[in-house]
């Protein structure tokens, strides 16, 4: 196992750039989630570390092995970049079997018959298809599909295991086990696994670190999950991961108020920077909490129960914004009904400046 | 993996420029073949239309330009042309409603016969045609003259209107075809949102169903018109010998008059350089007219469209149908099946003047054996070459995309809309001995070259279909699964690829063993093909003779249909 190094990378088509400068450190033996929006990059890294794509500038490594330098001119070709894919969409080979496909990368590496046969078997063994060894891939379910591919990435050796949305086609249920099975698979071999994704949901099930892209290829963010659902490292990041609500605060005489179409005062603690207006309080849903206690007021335009949570929409003065409350705390203390106006209190809330242009209210 | 460290980096890095040069070769091979097969051909015809002996020089063309033969040719090219386009358009989406949208009798069976026109040569069509309604000597008119004791010729199929009949009958399957595919692929909800919102049956027909097929109908219609406007069987047949001239008869006649010399080849490039721009202003014009809207509704996958009831009309239009079929497939068939066995052409049709002879001198003649041979090495060559061919270039253009991709597609597009009669002028003029010293004319050689310029537009355009199912994703996974450039390739794409190419080598094969067009400039004393062997034939006045060996091409024509039939069908579905 080996851990992967993008130092300096700069990627463009014509003249739109997607990446630039773009640095990245994947520790082995983890599980690392690339999460970014449609378009930011994240495919361009990877096709980049396969070595399907030739950056302008930087350098790759998978561990003391360079596999592309720019200034060195060093561009080991795919082929011998020894990294396992699975493609998102899984990029199994139609007119092979489900055997013949997983044994492909042990043939192109010239071993012995029977052993080609005993590791390919091993291969389908984790994945639990062992007894589809013989049928061919359109008559698989796309589930069973995404396992060969799995298979057939996990069946060499690899150095660096990557996943390039290798679940978005799955539905829920099969999407929660495979995660689970990628988790265990990573476990049982310690891979190194870097697992790209719109869908931050999928990457907090999964990660060990998570690695957060702006829209354009800016490395917004990188560690533990924990870290970057607690301390958002900016407003791109705070947004893309989880819910949020914004509401712009300015000065108000004295103090402080919240601009929902109407200026509410407001009595939390408010950093100095961002007195001198122009900002936005974010606040999660599950960090609002019912105080009757509370100056400020909402009223509750609808509730909708989710199985383990509620989920509010309060119109706070013409603003509306999203509440979640927990079980716990729905036994505890009682429900809100449409229609009553209750006192809330944010917990947890973050500063930043406005988007330029952009409307919130 | 430390053995990957240090030196062996270098060494692989060696390799990764090896691959981009791969790419290169490629990119440049295709580059070469294709100006060597059709660029060259048609500067030339160019270069000779205007320039003598290195001068520019007009007059020619000019004098060509104001012939009134050359004008009379034009007109007809394009009267025939635009009649043939709009009378098989209608015929072709009638049909293809009626078999794709009504609830007719029979229908897998009607459209197994409805295909059958496509594999007819209009050629022969015509033959049979002209042997029943031949305004001096037709079967039919005469027998009408009797019966009816008429003065002269009822019918007189040597004509205009003659000849856009025969072309109408063996052309509308150009238009059936794309429509019906379009009809079973069209969403029926379409439909049935119309009807649900107050539509009536006639209304969804015309306000739905035919705005949404149109892509369908303006591509076939533009198939009818560049082919009927390049074609020179039916014309040649029917009103060469009335002096009814298109511009590609016309064409062979200049050079056939010249006896083949460079003056007439001249000439015969001047003409083309006619025949080319109508050819061009009918594309133009077809674009214009129909590039508004393009419609994406129409989806790959099949779906069972409601049927319409067509209540009392059924039967009498089912009867229409079969009518129709009999009038353009049975009736020439069975007249040239019967000529072919008359002991001279001109007997009346009993059965004591019925005879094997005429299929013994087709059998015994060196010449005729020799026509099916040189047909058959030529076309199974020609689909052989453009099938690796076409597939390459269509591997460049769609996945290594090289700068100038556009071109390249243009180039191999190219001969798609240039008649065959103005190729083999090009050809004539390339490889008679002024380029390099390469002189094929008179061999078998120049045929070959020809049809490869022909007919490579073909493979290319279904490999090129079939290089966009497969996702690059698939050969990216074999490189990564540690297979090279080259082993992905020979793993992966030419697998998914192979049935694509092998019904592109058919549908080069099967056209080019009939073909006359082209090759009636191009033979030599031994290089007949099966097609000008007929036409020769029939032109000496040996007409059951040619019969015979009509009905031998039909037969080789059907057996060989079927037998692609069956292999294409068995097949597994990738």
């Amino acid at each position: 196992m080996a851990n992967v190094k993008f130092d300096d990378i700069t990627f463009r088509y014509g003249s739109h750039t997607v990446l630039e400068h773009f640095s990245l450190e994947v520790e082995s033996g983890k599980i690392v989630c690339l999460v970014g929006p449609s378009g930011c990059g994240k495919t361009t890294l990877v096709r980049a570390l396969l070595g399907l794509i030739k950056p302008e500038t930087g350098s790759i490594t998978v561990g003391d092995r360079v596999l592309f330098d720019a200034k060195k001119r060093v561009n080991v070709p795919a082929e011998k970049r020894n990294i396992g894919i699975v493609f998102q969409d899984y990029a199994v080979w139609p007119h092979m079997t489900v055997l013949e496909n997983v044994s492909y990368p042990l043939k192109k590496q010239r071993r012995p018959k029977e052993e080609i046969r005993q590791r390919a078997m091993r291969a389908l063994e984790q994945v639990h298809m062992t007894e589809y060894a013989n049928l061919l891939p359109n008559q698989l379910s796309g589930g069973q599909q995404q396992r060969v591919a799995i298979a057939r990435a996990l069946v060499v050796d690899s150095d660096v295991l990557v996943m390039d949305e290798p679940i978005t086609n799955l539905d829920a249920k099969l999407r929660e086990e495979m995660l689970l099975e990628i988790r265990m698979i990573q476990k049982r071999l310690n891979a190194t696994i870097l697992y790209i994704t719109h869908d931050q949901q999928s990457a907090l099930q999964l990660c060990d670190k998570m690695a957060i892209m702006e829209q354009d290829g800016v490395l917004c963010q990188y560690g533990t999950d924990e870290e970057i659902i607690l301390h958002p490292a900016n407003r791109f990041t705070f947004e893309f991961i989880g819910i949020s609500n914004f509401i712009p605060v300015e000065k108000d005489g004295k103090g402080m108020a919240l601009n929902c179409g109407e200026k509410i005062p407001y009595e939390g603690s408010v950093p100095e920077e961002a007195r001198s207006g122009g900002y936005e309080l974010g606040v999660r849903p599950n960090d609002i909490v019912f105080d009757d206690a509370s100056p400020l007021k909402a009223k509750v335009d609808s509730r909708v129960f989710l199985g383990s949570e509620y989920n509010y929409f309060l119109s706070v003065g013409k603003k509306q914004i999203r509440v979640q409350q927990s079980m716990l705390d729905a036994r505890t203390k009682g429900v809100a009904n449409e229609g009553e106006t209750v006192g809330i209190r944010f917990l947890n809330t973050r500063f930043y400046p406005a988007k330029k242009g952009a409307e919130t209210a | 993996m430390k053995k990957y460290g240090g030196v062996s980096a270098e060494l692989a890095a060696v390799d990764g420029r090896k691959r981009l040069n791969m790419d290169k070769v490629m990119t440049a091979v295709c580059f070469v073949l294709l100006l060597i097969i059709v660029v060259i051909p048609i500067v030339m015809i160019i270069y000779n239309a205007f320039f003598y002996e290195g001068k520019l020089e007009i007059g020619m063309f000019v004098e060509q330009l104001t012939e009134p033969n050359n004008l009379g040719a034009m007109w007809n090219t394009l009267k025939i042309a635009v009649f043939t386009t709009i009378l098989g358009t209608i015929m072709g989406v009638f049909y293809a409603w009626l078999l794709g949208r009504s609830d007719i009798p029979a229908k897998g069976l009607m459209r197994a016969l409805f295909n059958i026109p496509y594999m007819f040569p209009p050629f022969l069509g015509a033959m049979a045609w002209d042997m029943m309604f031949n305004g001096r000597s037709g079967y039919i008119n005469k027998w009408l003259v009797q019966l009816f004791g008429l003065q002269s010729m009822p019918i007189n199929i040597n004509s205009v209107w003659g000849i856009v009949f025969v072309e109408v009958s063996y052309y509308f399957p150009f238009v059936f075809m794309q429509v019906v595919s379009a009809l079973e692929r069209m969403d029926p909800t379409l439909e049935e949102s119309a009807r649900i919102a107050g539509a009536r049956q006639r209304q969804v027909v015309w306000k739905i169903t035919l705005p949404l097929v149109k892509p369908a109908i303006s591509a076939g219609a533009l198939l009818i018109l560049t082919t009927s406007l390049a074609h020179f069987g039916v014309p040649a047949i029917l009103g060469y010998a009335k002096r009814i001239y298109t511009l590609p008869t016309r064409i062979y006649e200049v050079i056939y008059n010249s006896g083949g010399s460079f003056d007439g080849i001249r000439q015969g490039a001047a003409i083309s350089v006619m025949l080319v721009v109508v050819v061009a202003l009918a594309l133009i014009l077809q674009n214009r007219i129909l590039s508004a809207g393009n419609y994406d509704i129409i989806k790959g996958k099949s779906m069972r469209p409601t049927l319409i009831k067509l209540r009392g009309a059924k039967i009498p239009l089912f009867l229409l149908a079969i009518l129709t079929l009999v009038l353009i497939v049975i009736v020439p068939l069975v007249m040239i099946v019967l000529i072919s066995f008359l002991k001279a052409y001109g007997l009346p049709l009993e059965f004591k003047n019925f005879t094997f002879a005429q299929y013994q001198k087709v059998f015994s003649a060196n010449g005729t054996i020799a026509s099916i041979r040189n047909s058959l090495f030529v076309s199974i060559t020609a689909g052989i070459i453009c099938m690796f061919l076409g597939t390459l270039v269509a591997y460049v253009v769609q996945k290594i995309r090289p700068k100038g991709k556009g071109v390249l597609e243009v180039i191999s597009m190219l001969p798609y809309a240039i008649p065959g009669t103005v190729l083999s002028i090009g050809v004539i003029l390339a490889w008679s001995g002024r380029i390099a010293g390469i002189n094929l004319y008179n061999t078998i050689w120049i045929i070959l070259v020809a049809y490869l310029a022909r007919y490579l537009s073909f493979s290319m355009k279904t490999s090129s279909a079939a290089l966009l199912q497969v996702h690059s994703s698939l050969e990216e996974a074999a490189r990564v699964c540690g297979a090279s450039h080259t082993e992905s390739l020979a793993d992966i794409t030419l697998p998914l690829i192979r049935p694509a190419m092998v019904s592109g080598f058919f549908l080069i094969f099967l056209p080019a063993m009939r073909e006359v067009t082209t090759s009636i400039l191009l033979y030599g004393p031994y290089t007949r093909t099966l097609g000008v062997q007929i036409y020769s034939l029939r032109d000496a006045g040996m007409i059951p003779q040619a019969a015979a060996l009509a009905t031998v091409a039909i037969g080789i024509i059907i057996i060989l249909n079927t037998l692609v039939t069956k292999l294409t069908k068995d097949r597994k579905g990738v």
